[in-house]
């Protein structure tokens, strides 16, 4: 079976016009890209990032760099979610490396993560924004292939990610517990067999208080999904999803972003045009 | 001449000591030596419990770290669901997060490397995405450094303060329990040990006021719990400085949402 070293490397960038263009790109399989969407609403430019093969196997490494520069806008996702396969031996890591430069604007929302049975995957991500940069990140976990019956079932998982503003950490968070550790603790919280995960962090400057926003998002708890924001350090905010089904989550993170869009009109983009 | 009777209250006259068959009184702190050495040898071992005691003006005890927001989420109710908690979220947050940043902390306090102490305390509070779990661990960590350096004239400890107020650094509790440990020259496991003592103490303390939990189901957790910690303590002393974190989504967004719950008993 091929192994793949992925390489992607986007850099957005303004025009004279204020339209963002990538004013550099290169990819490698199993990066592909599709073509650029300029939304003329929120002011962004969208770009899908596709893997054409099943999904990550043994052996892959996918390395991302990813920079948006002064006055551009950019929203990265992907069509579908990312499968991590059973490994029979060896693992598949993903490092994202993604730079914002002052005045620049990135969104990052790929589909959802489902690692399957007997998977050992690594995501590490590493953000750094100047001041007066801004971005939205938000990632999303499976326990696995749910309708095969198959929840929490990963042989190693570990999702970390790193978060500078102006050179200085703001958010640092590693999620690698085993798949009984997390069924015992959605048990517990009775979040079901099924509970799946959403972890986003919104950097948009200090002059953002927050109080209207926050009321309307805190306000979609319950129902089957728990919501809480939360701010960071300085700058930004963690914004934490769990949701008893990966339909409920993704309803959940799609209001959240409904109602963040009102205060930070880049979210109006609407990442599922392409 | 006048005569003294002999009285019950009398003082006794003290005995001469004879030389070289028993030692002096242990003398408080880290570096006594002489006739006390072997008893000041252990002098830490009352320095740790002072600093773990619910006594001990910390303000640990205006919060539950996190507790009180899971019992409002109806998560946390009994004995039961607490014992579940303390299990699944506490200890395992103690194996991945305080003890190896407080064993980062004591190694790095030896010299001490400060630029080393302030990563790990500027690492300390970006690893609590909460605003209240986070401003809990600065205001302990603050206060309990302040009282080392003010109780003990602790100087390793008066230089962090002015190290972490010049680089405006966030205080830890981990970084702050390294320090007591290195001023009373105490062993990495027995700081480790303090650590985990505390925050478990501390947490079914506030679970006695939440729950209907009494003094002998809260101990018996604690017994528990605390059966788990040397294993912990080990476990913690291996983790790289890149593999600190660890959390519970439930416990973060229920100490998210406490920040603005109507009504609550503890900070955080």
């Amino acid at each position: 079976m091929a192994e793949f070293s992925g390489h992607l490397s986007l850099r957005a960038a303004a025009r004279a016009d204020g339209h963002t263009v990538l004013a550099g790109q290169s990819f490698r399989a199993p990066y592909h890209l599709s073509k650029p969407y300029w939304d003329t609403e929120a002011r962004a430019l969208l770009v899908q990032v596709v893997n054409p093969t099943a999904g990550i196997l043994a052996g892959d490494r996918l390395e991302s760099a990813i920079a948006v520069g002064k006055g551009a806008a950019l929203v990265v996702t992907t069509p579908s979610a990312s499968r991590v396969f059973q490994m029979k031996g060896g693992r598949a890591e993903s490092l994202q490396h993604f730079k914002v430069t002052d005045g620049g604007w990135l969104e990052v929302m790929p589909e959802p993560l489902v690692p399957h049975r007997g998977s050992h995957f690594r995501q590490s991500t590493r953000i750094e924004i100047e001041a007066g940069g801004g971005l939205f990140f938000a990632d999303l976990l499976m326990p696995g292939r749910v309708a095969h019956g198959e929840a929490w079932e990963w042989e190693k998982l570990c999702i970390d990610i790193e978060v500078r503003l102006g050179g200085e950490l703001i958010l640092r968070e590693r999620f690698a517990q085993t798949g009984p550790e997390l069924r015992a603790l959605a048990e517990l919280a009775g979040s079901g067999p099924a509970a799946c995960f959403g972890n986003a962090v919104l950097v948009a400057g200090e002059d953002h208080e927050g109080a209207e926003w926050r009321k309307a998002v805190a306000a979609l708890h319950g129902d089957g999904l728990w919501i809480g924001v939360s701010p960071l350090r300085r700058g930004g905010w963690s914004i934490k999803l769990v949701a008893a089904d990966g339909m409920r989550l993704r309803r959940g993170l799609r209001d959240a972003r409904q109602i963040l869009a009102r205060e930070f009109p880049r979210l109006a983009c609407d990442a599922r045009k392409l | 001449m006048t005569s003294v009777r002999a009285t019950g209250t009398e003082p006794r006259r003290r005995r001469r000591k004879p030389v070289g068959r028993t030692r002096e009184p242990a003398t408080p702190g880290p570096a006594s030596s002489g006739p006390g050495e072997t008893s000041a040898s252990f002098a830490w071992i009352c320095g740790l419990l002072q600093a773990g005691d619910s006594f001990y003006p910390t303000g640990s005890y205006a919060h539950s770290f996190g507790l009180e927001g899971l019992a409002q989420e109806g998560v946390v109710h009994d004995r039961a669901t607490l014992r579940t908690f303390l299990l699944l979220s506490v200890l395992p947050a103690l194996r991945h997060v305080d003890l190896p940043l407080a064993a980062h902390a004591w190694r790095a306090l030896e010299q001490p490397d400060w630029n080393r102490v302030g990563e790990i305390c500027r690492l300390s509070s970006a690893l609590k995405t909460a605003r209240e779990a986070r401003a809990a661990a600065e205001n302990i960590g603050r206060q309990r450094a302040e009282l080392l350096a003010g109780l003990r004239l602790d100087s390793r400890a008066q230089e962090y303060l002015r190290h972490a107020a010049k680089e405006n650094w966030p205080f830890s509790p981990s970084v702050s329990a390294a320090l007591e440990g290195r001023g009373l020259g105490a062993p990495l496991e027995a700081v480790l040990a303090a650590v985990a003592y505390a925050a478990l103490a501390s947490l079914l303390s506030a679970a006695m006021k939440l729950l209907r939990l009494g003094q002998n189901g809260s101990q018996s957790l604690l017994t528990e719990a605390l059966s788990a910690v040397p294993a912990m303590i080990t476990a913690a002393q291996a983790v790289p400085f890149e593999d600190i974190g660890w959390f519970n989504p439930w416990l973060d967004i229920a100490a998210a949402r406490h920040e603005t719950a109507d009504g609550r008993l503890f900070i955080s």
